[in-house]
């Protein structure tokens, strides 16, 4: 009995774990099922997308075959890392079409490079490079690795005809320097150079520099390849004018860089677009004899809420000479009042007009600009449609050529001879261009800055200028006078009843004197580069009649002669005499049969100068002109470094250098 | 433990490069004021400069690679941070520590990042933005040594501003291409140092001011080491930055827009090329899969293959 009981239980359990087990187990095999089917049908979509796009891809990494399929002749390549040289890249691609051509635009990663070579299967054929530089000298993330094959090719590129522009900053050590080594490097491997490089300094105008560049870029092309411009030999207007006939004179710019009717009703804070109207206080010269105007200026900023600090730069909004815009008008017999508006046809650009508009003519030729430095060569090359004698509209087109020719006439007869606008309209006769036209073509009228030569301190309300009047003769009779200096020469304190005003506004300047006014300071500034530091020695001044302690104030100027330009004379003797400037060394350059510089006074008190540069840890201050005193002034240091410091050359420029980045060697300096 | 082995590798490189670097160059000539603050600054922040350069984050701003969300947060993260910089430096502007440093005009960022902000998130822009974690450390030490030792305001100083100074012009371009920002600045104004004319001779301003500070040694060095700690500071805010982004990368990538504004090359597409680089050695199982199943009869037959060996389970089992 109890054997057939244990037995009849064990049937009895085992059917109902069976058929649970089995019902569970079929119902996570079913999800399973589901769920691979589900997400298999899902996930293979993209991938195959991918997949697909991928291997054509990967194919068509000749350009050539490109080229030749789409019937492009020529390819720009770019380096590009912030989008500009590939944004200048499709612009220079798109301006193919107008000179009868095919471009392209090319990523250098996507395609292979040592293609170049074959470039000659090609007629016409032409390859640009928009290169950036990008950190220490180096190419763009996607110009390595042509740069990497570059430089270890062997490659033969005598079928090659290529150019280069270079985009890249001047205040970085290693300007330009991928497009530089491009531009070397290409002609090393035999390839022919058709345009000489060009240079884009984002430091200054990185867009105009490219413009200017394009503009000389595309006749030197089509001359090359012994091409016309297609259809119209005339240009493509970028801006549309319209004359306006009933406008409210309200609305009308008079010679506002920004807000209408800014300059009647003046609001801070004044900045480049919004100039304060500054009274001139005072205007002397300072020179006691020769043929230059050396000038005092002082400008009255109370009410402005202006601060400035010594060393820093007023900028000033000049104005042409009335005589010389009432002789365009007259040349190209235009009533130089007519109210207009130049509109950009590009209803997309940010950039509206080119100046302020609805103006007049006269307006913008006196205010907006520029008509006192000579023009540019796309400036004649645009021009020169308007010649009606073909042989003075041929000398045009040649100037802005590239050939050595074209080159060589232009530096001689634009440039050596000085000949601006005016000049070249006169010289021209058969010359008369719209003056619609000839406004759109002229560069703006920049503001012009001056090293602020006195101290806030001192002089709160008041700003300073030191300047030389800028008047020559060309070489064909005429007289150019700078357009700020003279402009400002005539600003007499009281001008028939009204107060002279000058637009201004102050940039500020890195070109400060130590915060410890126990440190000693060096300045040298020759001739009018004096001005940041009479500013300097008044603000040594001020705090020394504060009670303050004031370290060795030393100055080098230079001058002509003792008897003419010896600047601001009684005011240094003055700071001399209260021992607020303790050296200063006057260097009279014609004086004496030897001519004698500010280096040479250096050079003289090289001991002294060695110890305060070297123990006393004095700052040193140049002011004045670039090219050749500044140059020479740092050489004389040098030559100090080696003498004194005893070290080699090289030890003593990375000296030097070292004081530089240490903001112990500042110049504020212009070429 | 890794941020302080950085600060002694950092300290250990310094006195390397202060004394034999230096000592190696000049051969036999006397050694040019080798305690001057902007070397040993330099010297010190050396490394961590470049680790904080070698961030996803940063490396991937530079190549264009910017979601807008990311940059967003980055800007949240300035503003708390010079917000707080600017705060402790009004408050010492008269310290004889700090006060030769002192450049509102041309270096305060706050007013430009709030302006950012606003075009970003709108006028109520203040109660869309919050703190996160890795900022809230870095503004509470920037208040910390504000409070206690204003000198080592400087160290904070130096990171921030001329980095900003310096790389600012690199990364506006960069970032009003890649999230097409409108020309006229908006979102940019950060990176604009308006009164800054030349960025290159005002560090070299900035720096003589840092050598005119009358400080003793050992407070030269404490400044060093609490650069190399600003610098880690802004590498944990990138980091944290570049997790967020870790959140946002399948949504984002996986969007056709993405691929779309690629105009279709898939080679172009970053998320593509990490993910090929990633799963390089399983391509080829890969490939095989994808071939069976796109074929309509495969899927049937993995169906009556997972069926199969459900039912031998269930027989086994059994």
């Amino acid at each position: 009995m109890a054997d057939t009981q244990p037995t009849e239980m064990m049937e009895e359990d085992e059917p109902f774990f069976s058929n649970l087990d089995l019902f569970l187990f079929s119902l996570i095999a079913g999800l399973l099922i589901y769920w691979l089917i589900f997400r298999k049908k899902a996930e293979p979509i993209p991938e195959f997308k991918k997949l697909e796009t991928a291997a054509p891809t990967t194919r068509d990494t000749s350009f050539i075959d490109k080229m030749k399929k789409t019937g492009k002749n020529i390819v720009v390549f770019y380096g590009s890392q912030t989008g500009t040289a590939e944004e200048f890249s499709n612009r220079l691609a798109k301006d193919a079409h107008r000179y009868g051509m095919k471009g392209m635009a090319a990523d250098p990663e996507e395609y292979d490079l040592s293609e170049l070579s074959r470039m000659g299967e090609i007629d016409n054929s032409l390859a640009i490079f928009c290169l950036a530089t990008y950190g220490e000298g180096d190419p763009t993330d996607n110009a390595q690795d042509f740069y990497d094959w570059l430089q270890e090719a062997d490659a033969d590129f005598s079928g090659l005809k290529y150019t280069v522009f270079a985009l890249g900053n001047k205040t970085y050590e290693h300007y330009n320097a991928m497009g530089k080594y491009v531009d070397k490097r290409l002609e090393e491997l035999g390839a022919q150079r058709i345009f000489d490089l060009g240079m884009g300094d984002d430091d200054g105008n990185l867009e105009e520099d490219f413009v200017s560049w394009r503009e000389q870029f595309w006749p030197a092309v089509c001359e090359h390849f012994g091409v016309e411009a297609t259809g119209e030999e005339s240009s493509i207007r970028q801006y549309e004018l319209k004359v306006h006939t009933d406008l409210n004179m309200n609305k009308v710019y008079t010679g506002e860089l920004g807000r209408l009717k800014s300059f009647e009703n003046q609001k801070p804070p004044f900045d480049s677009k919004n100039p304060f109207l500054a009274p001139v206080t005072v205007n002397r010269k300072l020179n006691k004899g020769g043929e230059r105007h050396l000038m005092h200026l002082e400008l009255d900023i109370t009410g402005s809420k202006i601060r400035y600090e010594s060393g820093d730069h007023v900028a000033v909004y000049p104005i042409n000479d009335t005589a010389m815009v009432n002789k365009i008008g007259e040349l190209l017999a235009v009533d130089l009042d007519t109210v207009i508006s130049l509109n950009n046809l590009d209803e997309e650009s940010n950039k509206k007009h080119p100046f302020p508009c609805p103006t007049t003519y006269r307006t913008a030729l006196t205010h907006y600009l520029d008509i006192t430095n000579s023009p540019r060569t796309n400036v004649l090359y645009e021009l020169a449609q308007y010649a009606s004698d073909p042989k003075d509209q041929e000398n045009m087109r040649k100037m802005a050529s590239s050939s050595a020719e074209g080159k060589a006439q232009y530096q001689s007869w634009v440039l050596d001879s000085c000949r601006n606008i005016v000049a070249i309209l006169e010289d021209l006769p058969s010359l008369r261009p719209p003056i619609d036209h000839l406004c759109e073509l002229l560069p703006r009228l920049q503001a012009r800055y001056y090293s602020i030569s006195s101290s806030s301190k001192v002089h709160p309300n008041s700003i300073h200028i030191c300047a030389v009047v800028v008047e020559y003769q060309t070489k064909t009779g005429r007289v150019n006078k700078g357009v700020a200096t003279n402009w400002l020469k005539n600003k007499m304190p009281t001008d028939n009843g009204h107060k002279a005003t000058v637009p201004m506004y102050i940039r500020k300047s890195q070109f400060r004197l130590p915060f410890k006014s126990t440190n000693p300071i060096i300045m040298i500034g020759p001739g009018t580069g004096i001005a940041p530091f009479i500013g300097f020695i008044q603000e040594r001044g001020w705090l020394k009649e504060q009670g303050k302690e004031v370290g060795e104030t030393v100055l080098y100027f230079g001058c002509r002669h003792k008897n003419e330009d010896f600047l601001y004379q009684e005011e240094l003797a003055q700071f001399e005499k209260t021992g607020v400037l303790t050296t200063l060394n006057v260097a009279f350059s014609r004086d004496q049969a030897e001519k004698v510089y500010v280096q040479h006074h250096l050079k003289n008190n090289k001991e002294a100068v060695w110890k305060l540069v070297h123990t006393d840890n004095a700052h040193i201050y140049i002011c004045g002109d670039a090219r050749n005193m500044a140059r020479d002034v740092q050489t004389a240091f040098y030559e100090i470094a080696e003498e004194l410091g005893g070290m080699s050359r090289p030890q003593a420029v990375d000296y030097i250098k070292k004081l530089m980045t240490k903001g112990r060697y500042s110049q504020d300096v212009w070429s | 433990m890794s941020a302080v082995r950085t600060e002694d590798a950092a300290n250990g490189t310094s006195t390397a490069n202060g004394g034999g670097g230096v000592k190696c160059e000049e051969g036999g000539v006397t050694v040019l004021r080798p305690t001057d603050l902007s070397e040993m600054l330099a010297a010190g922040t050396k490394e961590v400069h470049q680790k904080a350069e070698n961030t996803e984050f940063v490396k991937d701003f530079l190549r264009g690679r910017i979601r807008k969300e990311l940059f967003k947060l980055g800007h949240v993260a300035l503003y708390f941070t010079y917000s707080a910089l600017e705060e402790e430096i009004e408050r010492n502007k008269d310290h004889p520590q700090f006060a030769p440093l002192y450049f509102p005009h041309e270096l305060h960022r706050r007013d430009a990042l709030a302006q950012d902000l606003q075009f970003f998130y709108g006028s109520d822009w203040q109660t869309q933005i919050s703190i996160s974690p890795a900022t809230q450390r870095y503004v509470q030490r920037i208040h910390q040594i504000g409070k206690d030792e204003p000198a080592l305001l400087v160290a904070h100083a130096y990171t921030r501003y001329m980095g900003d100074l310096s790389g600012g012009q690199v990364l506006r371009k960069v970032a009003q291409r890649a999230l097409k920002l409108p020309a006229s600045g908006d979102g940019l104004n950060f990176y604009m140092f308006d009164n800054v004319s030349n960025a290159k001779a005002f560090k070299q301003l900035y720096r003589s001011r840092m050598n005119e500070l009358e400080l003793q040694q050992d407070t030269k060095l404490k400044i060093v080491e609490e650069a190399v700690l600003a610098f880690q500071f802004n590498i944990e805010i990138f980091e944290e930055i570049g997790e967020v982004g870790q959140t946002l990368e399948d949504d984002v990538f996986d969007a056709a827009p993405v691929h779309g504004e690629m105009q279709g090359d898939i080679s172009q597409c970053p998320y593509h090329a990490a993910k090929m680089a990633a799963s390089g050695g399983s391509s080829y199982v890969c490939q095989i899969a994808k071939t069976v199943l796109k074929n309509p009869s495969g899927q049937v037959l993995l169906a009556a293959w997972i069926a199969a060996l459900a039912g031998l389970a269930a027989w086994y089992l059994m």
